[in-house]
């Protein structure tokens, strides 16, 4: 790009428009809500949007890929038939940023004569590589080779860059300093063996990471929806690991170093139950202590009522945090789409999974496609079919009626799991039977609410069935709603009874009998997990092969597995407060599930049928981890906290009136100090301030308001480019069949002829697709200008040039009105033409308006 | 630094470092996969640059391509000669490309190019109809590939020209999270 066409920038709907800026420079910096533009094409931009934004600035625009776009090879030998003066846009690939160039000379020729061989062709462009080269070499070494690495090119030529960029650079280095000769190459080397360093440890942390072979088979014989519910298994269980780090090294021990001895003794049963042998174990809230712990005379001390309470408060902020983060992140990559597409493109486009590698699995895509497709076609011939009332009438009844059913039946199941928790804590204070008794009826209710949690979304799948919808993708957001809204409102229920009953209850520590509650949850549910892969994948699978043909492989349901996930985490989460090492349990957990699912799925099932946007989905889920799960996790733990008493007897908060007041007391001690009077003033003005909390709420809600207009205006900024876009590719139509009309009537013209000849070369010039968006706005008319005049004085001696006129002018023409009038001789011409095609454009816009812009 | 391993120069084994998105370890079980496919024509040394080339036939018995549908297309438009014969760095391509290191647009570019049956910068009907018939099988009547053909054309080219040039190709692409995951 050059600066020849700056006038065009005087224009403030240049200004105006995002994409067509010519500073993208300063665009990246203004705001990187930019970066997400969809108009913004140009290959060499949206190949730096995706590590980072560090790395934009410097070379977005600058790599010209066209080197190695068939096009440009016919504009190559085009080129060398001229004088390299001759052709006006030998240059207009290079210099994208404004910078300063350096004139050819400041290259040594030993760069360009180690070129020989293949390379030679592409490189009589040369000047265009070096300034590659130049601009790689002034960025920093991790910069570059990110660069290096996206260009899409061969390996040869990315060597070729790279080993000259590195000549450039030791020259350079040398040139100016050759005094310190030796220093910079002792610099040199400790940077390179930097470098290795830095590339070791990254192959050390890649091998750290979990199952990623495992992961890559899975994703080749299953595609990425089944992967997608793996990818979430080892998420949670980093998020566990987590977890249990941070609560062991903080609060597990210091609890160890003060620790009495257990004096109960182990049966075995209680792995089952949690109760027994584990009571006085750190498993449960009830046995850490409530004093300081020093082990050392006269040293710190170790205030474990605080440790507790830090301890599960930050980390609940950190899940916090890293759960916004991740559902904001996978919202932005996978939800934002203005306009999103039917689906039908996106479909045939897309959908190949390169992931898969088995043949049965590649077969198996091959025939769903097909009948997707087939279905597809189908539904668009049938659209125009509309239902009548009554039948419209009979669907909404339909779906009334499962609703109802659905919610009577998760109605039902709470009322049945509230009274058997009451029933279950009246057995428990009563105490009489034998001790097997007493602990065989604890494991009643987890069984109950597994079996509840396993068979109730059978029965809405049944439901499915009566149903009908029209489209898959509904059918499948119903159904996870549903069963969200069971496991919730299960969960829900047990919530109510820990914190309403079993808290004002006599017992004497309730904090241990809701932690022994929640373990034996999960206890129970792993191993209804377990029953339910042997027999709803296992035994299915030899029904569905030996006995009833029909019946088939069982597929794998991500659905209700994902969803069985959440509810564990959700009761894990709850359990941190109550049993601080149940991740540790989880983790455990979710290892023997992975593996068994893993076998599971490689043993009996067969990829899912339904369409099933992978990534969509695995945002979906992580929004639901975040909202019912872990926002009804952190109201359970703050009740907790803040409003309950705890018990009198046990645990770290014994003897105060709420947990909450450990912390208000750690305060009154802390006012006697005067070197940390700030926590005492940050405690008193932000944490127990209202008046804090009521500006920062303001402050978010403007902000959330200011951020939701700048979307709304960028949706009316996407329109308005889009019609541009139509607006333009018609301009181009008119434009060429204008173009071909004029060439036909002057065919007899010598000089008419060598300048569409040279039209044409020159267009095939900007034939390639690494072409940026402005390039094509701003220059056309300069197209159309400079050749015409050059024809007239140098260029009659052009060799013959057959390209195919309409085949090979690819490019868009510039918004014509938006230039400035020129007055060099020859544009009134192409003006004039522009001018009619934007008329005849507009007219166009007016008639199918409706059809283009329906989204 | 890895002198256990004489087949690349540690020059050489950096330059595929930074050319690809490989660690050194990859790069080595990459070579020994591109060894395995011909070990008698597949040198141990490669630090003189031997110039060898693996039939396309080789290559498109590996496992990762064995089945896709479009082994023949990618082994083309990653080979050096268009013909899907490979030399070791033209292999070392394929994968960085393919590998989920990879950033989308690259991956676009190139998906692109795959798509692009006759090479001439455009999907255009006659490409869409072969992708359609890979995709599928040929398990669809020739009318029925043409109306989705159509209606593919119709909904991703924006500039009207009848075809999908690249920009219209990432355009989409932009719009279709699971593009490639």
């Amino acid at each position: 790009m050059s600066y020849h066409y700056n006038e065009a920038f005087e224009n403030p709907d240049y200004h105006n428009s995002e994409t067509l800026e010519s500073g993208r420079r300063k665009a990246s910096q203004m705001n990187s809500m930019f970066r997400q533009n969809p108009y913004d094409s140009s290959p060499y931009d949206s190949y730096t949007d995706h590590d980072g934004r560090e790395q934009r600035q410097s070379y977005s625009v600058d790599i010209p890929m066209a080197t190695m776009q068939p096009g440009l090879e016919v504009s190559q030998s085009a080129k060398r038939w001229g004088t390299p003066n001759a052709n006006p846009y030998g240059n207009t690939h290079i210099n994208h940023s404004f910078e300063y160039e350096p004139e050819f000379t400041y290259t040594p020729p030993s760069t360009l004569s180690t070129v020989d061989g293949p390379f030679a062709r592409r490189s009589s462009d040369a000047s265009e590589e070096e300034k590659i080269i130049r601009n790689l070499a002034s960025m920093t070494t991790r910069e570059r080779i990110k660069a290096i690495q996206k260009m899409p090119k061969t390996m040869k030529e990315k060597r070729e860059i790279r080993n000259k960029v590195l000549m450039e650079k030791t020259r350079k280095s040398v040139s100016y300093s050759t005094e310190i000769h030796c220093c910079t190459q002792c610099m040199y080397k400790i940077a390179l063996s930097y470098r290795r360093f830095r590339n070791g440890l990254s192959e050390l942390f890649q091998s750290l990471q979990l199952w990623q072979k495992t992961l890559k088979i899975i994703g080749g014989k299953f595609g990425t929806s089944v992967l997608s519910y793996f990818v979430f298994l080892t998420w949670l269980l980093t998020f566990n690991i987590f977890s249990f780090l941070v609560n062991f090294s903080f609060v597990t021990i210091p609890q160890f170093i003060a620790a009495g001895s257990n004096n109960l003794s182990f049966t075995g049963l209680e792995l089952l139950t949690g109760a027994g042998y584990f009571q006085q174990t750190v498993l449960y809230y009830g046995f850490y202590t409530n004093s300081t712990i020093t082990k050392i005379e006269n040293s710190t001390s170790y205030d474990m009522q605080l440790a507790y309470i830090f301890t599960i408060g930050i980390y609940f902020v950190i899940c916090f945090f890293s759960l916004v983060y991740s559902m904001a992140k996978s919202f932005r990559n996978n939800f934002v789409n203005p306009q999103t597409y039917s689906g039908n493109a996106g479909k045939l486009l897309c959908i190949w999974d390169f992931n898969i590698t088995n043949e049965k699995a590649v077969r198996l895509k091959q025939k769903n496609l097909s009948t997707q497709i087939k279905e597809a076609l189908s539904e668009g011939k049938s659209e125009d079919l509309n239902l009548s009332l009554k039948q419209r009438m009979v669907h909404i009844a339909i779906h009334l009626a499962a609703w109802i059913f659905s919610l009577g039946t998760t109605a039902v199941c709470c009322t049945c799991v509230y009274y058997l928790s009451i029933n279950n804590l009246k057995l428990f204070m009563k105490g009489d039977g034998t001790e097997l008794e007493n602990q065989a009826a604890t494991l009643v209710l987890p069984i109950v609410v597994s079996l509840l949690n396993l068979l109730t979304p059978f029965v809405f799948s049944l439901l499915e069935l009566l149903e009908k919808f029209q489209y898959p993708r509904n059918q499948i957001y119903v159904t996870i709603t549903r069963n969200v809204i069971l496991k919730m409102s299960i969960i829900g229920i047990l919530c109510y009874y820990w914190l309403n009953i079993v808290a004002t209850s006599a017992t004497e520590c309730w904090e241990t009998l809701v932690g022994q509650d929640i373990y034996r949850l999960v206890v129970v549910d792993f191993l209804f997990c377990l029953l339910g892969s042997f027999f709803g994948e296992f035994i299915r699978r030899i029904i569905g092969t030996k006995c009833l043909k029909n019946l088939g492989v069982p597929e794998f349901d991500i659905a209700r597995n994902v969803l069985g996930l959440i509810y564990v985490q959700t009761l894990t989460w709850i359990g941190i407060f109550f049993s601080p090492l149940l991740p540790a349990i989880q983790i455990i957990f979710f290892f023997i599930i992975f593996y068994v699912k893993k076998v599971s799925l490689m043993m009996n099932c067969q990829p899912p049928r339904k369409v099933w946007r992978a990534s969509q989905m695995t945002t979906l889920f992580i929004f639901l981890l975040f909202f019912p799960s872990f926002t009804g996790v952190l109201s359970v733990v703050a009740i907790t906290i803040w409003r309950l008493n705890p018990s009198e007897k046990c645990g770290p908060f014994r003897g105060l009136s709420s947990i909450f007041d450990a912390v208000s007391r750690w305060i009154d001690v802390l006012t006697n100090y005067p070197r940390s009077a700030w926590v005492v003033w940050i405690y008193h003005n932000l944490i127990e301030s209202v008046h804090f909390f009521f500006i920062l709420t303001v402050i978010i809600i403007i902000i959330t308001y200011l951020y939701w207009q700048i979307i709304e205006g960028r949706k009316i900024m996407v329109r308005l480019l889009h019609e541009q876009i139509i607006n333009e590719g018609k301009d181009k139509m008119f434009l060429l069949e204008k173009l071909r009309a004029l060439q036909a009537s002057t065919r007899d013209t010598p000089a008419r002829k060598g300048a569409s000849q040279q039209f044409s070369t020159t267009s095939s010039l900007y034939q390639p697709p690494g072409q940026l968006d402005q390039q094509r706005h701003l220059s056309m008319p300069n197209y159309l200008e400079r050749p015409l005049e050059k024809n007239k004085s140098s260029f009659s001696a052009k060799p013959p040039y057959t390209a195919d006129f309409p085949e090979t002018s690819g490019f868009l023409p510039g918004d014509p009105q938006r230039q400035q009038p020129s007055t060099k001789p020859g544009v009134s011409e192409a003006l004039a033409l522009a001018m009619r095609a934007r008329q005849q454009a507009e007219r166009e816009m007016e008639d199918e308006d409706e059809e283009d812009f329906r989204s | 630094m890895g002198n256990k391993q004489t087949i690349f120069t540690p020059e050489q084994l950096d330059a595929y470092q930074d050319c690809t998105f490989f660690t050194r370890k990859e790069i080595l079980r990459l070579f020994y996969r591109y060894r395995d496919l011909a070990p008698q024509l597949v040198p141990l040394d490669y630090s003189d640059k031997p110039d060898v080339m693996l039939p396309y036939e080789l290559i498109s018995s590996m496992p990762e391509l064995k089945d896709n549908p479009f082994r023949q297309r990618i082994a083309e438009v990653f080979s050096e000669d268009g013909e899907g014969n490979m030399t070791l760095d033209d292999f070392l391509d394929m994968f960085s490309v393919l590998s989920e290191m990879a950033p989308r647009d690259l991956k676009a570019y190139y998906a692109f190019k795959i798509y692009d049956f006759n090479n001439d910068d455009y999907i255009c009907k006659s490409d869409l109809e072969k992708t359609v018939n890979k995709l599928t099988r040929h398990e669809l009547t020739p009318e029925e590939v043409s109306l989705v053909c159509e209606k593919v054309i119709e909904e991703a080219d924006l500039d009207n020209d009848g075809k999908l040039s690249l920009e219209d190709f990432q355009h989409m692409i932009l719009r279709a999270p699971d593009f490639l995951r």
